[in-house]
């Protein structure tokens, strides 16, 4: 390469520098409108997408799920909301989905409080919801209730799923359970609801005295269960609402 | 165990809850409590209305074969634990029922509520059920009035509560009657009288 010494190469370095500057402004002039382009058409198409299959999006379960599989693999989820979705919530108007579906779950968790003491499992959960969704609001599933719940955390009302003994509850009161009450849920779910104090001293060997408080305090301080008093072979029985089968 | 709605030989749609034996005791838990007690409330009315009952008793949670008994026993509740504890059984024949003490508690917290009203006043243990409140009786004994054209004429208590004709009135317990009578002549649209064999009533025209 031919090296230009004296003045004039200055003159030609300053010429050569110009020229790529215009080049490279060129250069991504074009890939700007490129993308500009590219984006119109892909603004075009998601909205295409979003009409034709908004309804589908709503009302199927399956295609809901891969459509948010597709969305959170490029990082947005339109469903999520209008603030967290943003634009796409509004192209595709399914933002308030979400929400609606929060609404929904605080309705079933608040007016069945009274019986379970807000304490719900999330298959009864999901049936209730569905119930009140009716037949043209579609099917949802475990995982549309899950997400509807993080999106009602900054309500801190404390809405949580827990797991106990590997079934998903769903928790509208803020409220710790302890370790035994976490038991006496698992047994009373393998018992269809009905828990007696001989099940404890029995099954995990608890004293009476640890039985007893165990299931008053859920009795009496939590409301997570109701008596029997009547109950013919131990006199005195305790049905946990939120791990009996309710038909209706 | 699942509870399920249940049909009554009466053809009474029992709630689920009437199959949860805890729904039979008193509970502990105010909140718990509260709750039981407006499903029992909406249970003794809806019952109430479907066989047209007026009256209920306390005494009626310790018969067998009172009117409420659908609803204030469930036999199914221990023959299902027969099947499984036959072993535990007592000789008795323990089933679903609600204690007396629990049913008084539930009246008066309706009576509480302007649902239900001791009836005679001054004890607890016999009330009217107003499964219709007063206000709606008052109107449907004004409408019946007019159906028939009887207004004006003098009309007696017996003539209300058992007409040839069978109406929505017929059968309903005179105390119910007279504060519906009570409550139209607020409005000037009736007018109690003295006649020879007791008392009467004469309706008057809705005034302009």
């Amino acid at each position: 390469m031919r090296r230009g010494v004296g003045l004039a190469a200055f003159d030609r370095q300053e010429q050569s520098k110009r020229s790529f500057a215009e080049l490279s402004s060129e250069l991504s002039r074009s890939q700007i409108e490129n993308l500009h382009s590219q984006l119109d058409q892909f603004r075009t198409a998601l909205a295409h997408f979003a009409s034709t299959h908004r309804e589908s999006i709503k009302s199927d379960p399956t295609f809901r799920h891969a459509f948010r599989q597709m969305c959170s693999s490029i990082g947005v989820d339109p469903l999520a909301g209008p603030r967290q979705g943003g634009w796409w919530a509004e192209l595709l108007g399914l933002g308030d989905w979400q929400y609606e579906l929060g609404v929904q779950i605080v309705d079933v968790c608040v007016s069945t409080r009274g019986r379970n003491g807000g304490l719900i499992e999330m298959s009864e959960l999901v049936r209730l919801v569905s119930k009140l969704r009716g037949m043209s609001g579609g099917g949802i599933t475990e995982d549309d209730i899950v997400r509807s719940i993080k999106t009602l955390q900054p309500l801190g009302a404390g809405y949580q799923v827990v797991e106990i003994d590997g079934c998903k509850m769903v928790r509208s009161v803020v409220k710790a359970l302890d370790e035994d009450q976490t038991v006496i849920l698992a047994i009373a779910r393998e018992k269809g609801g009905r828990v007696v104090e001989d099940d404890f001293i029995r099954q995990k060997g608890w004293t009476r005295d640890r039985t007893r408080a165990a299931l008053e305090n859920m009795l009496i301080r939590d409301g997570l269960c109701w008596l029997d008093a009547q109950d013919e072979t131990a006199g005195r029985a305790y049905w946990i609402p939120s791990a009996m089968q309710w038909d209706a | 165990m699942s509870l399920s709605t249940h049909t009554t030989p009466s053809g009474f749609l029992l709630p689920s809850i009437h199959s949860a034996p805890a729904f039979f005791t008193e509970q502990p838990n105010p909140t718990t409590q509260s709750s039981a007690t407006e499903q029992w409330t909406r249970l003794i009315l809806t019952y109430a209305r479907h066989r047209k009952l007026f009256v209920l008793r306390v005494e009626d949670a310790e018969s067998t074969d009172s009117d409420w008994s659908e609803i204030l026993r469930n036999e199914r509740i221990n023959r299902m634990f027969r099947l499984h504890l036959h072993a535990f059984q007592r000789s008795s024949s323990p089933v679903g029922r609600i204690l007396p003490n629990h049913l008084s508690n539930i009246i008066s917290n309706m009576v509480s509520k302007n649902l239900a009203a001791y009836e005679p006043p001054k004890q607890t243990r016999s009330a009217l059920i107003f499964w219709r409140l007063p206000e709606e009786w008052a109107e449907i004994l004004y409408d019946w009035v007019v159906s028939i054209g009887q207004l004006n004429t003098i009309l007696t208590f017996y003539d209300i509560t058992d007409p040839p004709v069978e109406s929505p009135l017929t059968n309903i317990p005179v105390p119910l009657l007279r504060r519906a009578i009570s409550i139209l002549g607020k409005t000037g649209r009736s007018q109690m009288i003295a006649i020879a064999d007791g008392e009467g009533v004469r309706f008057l025209a809705r005034s302009k």
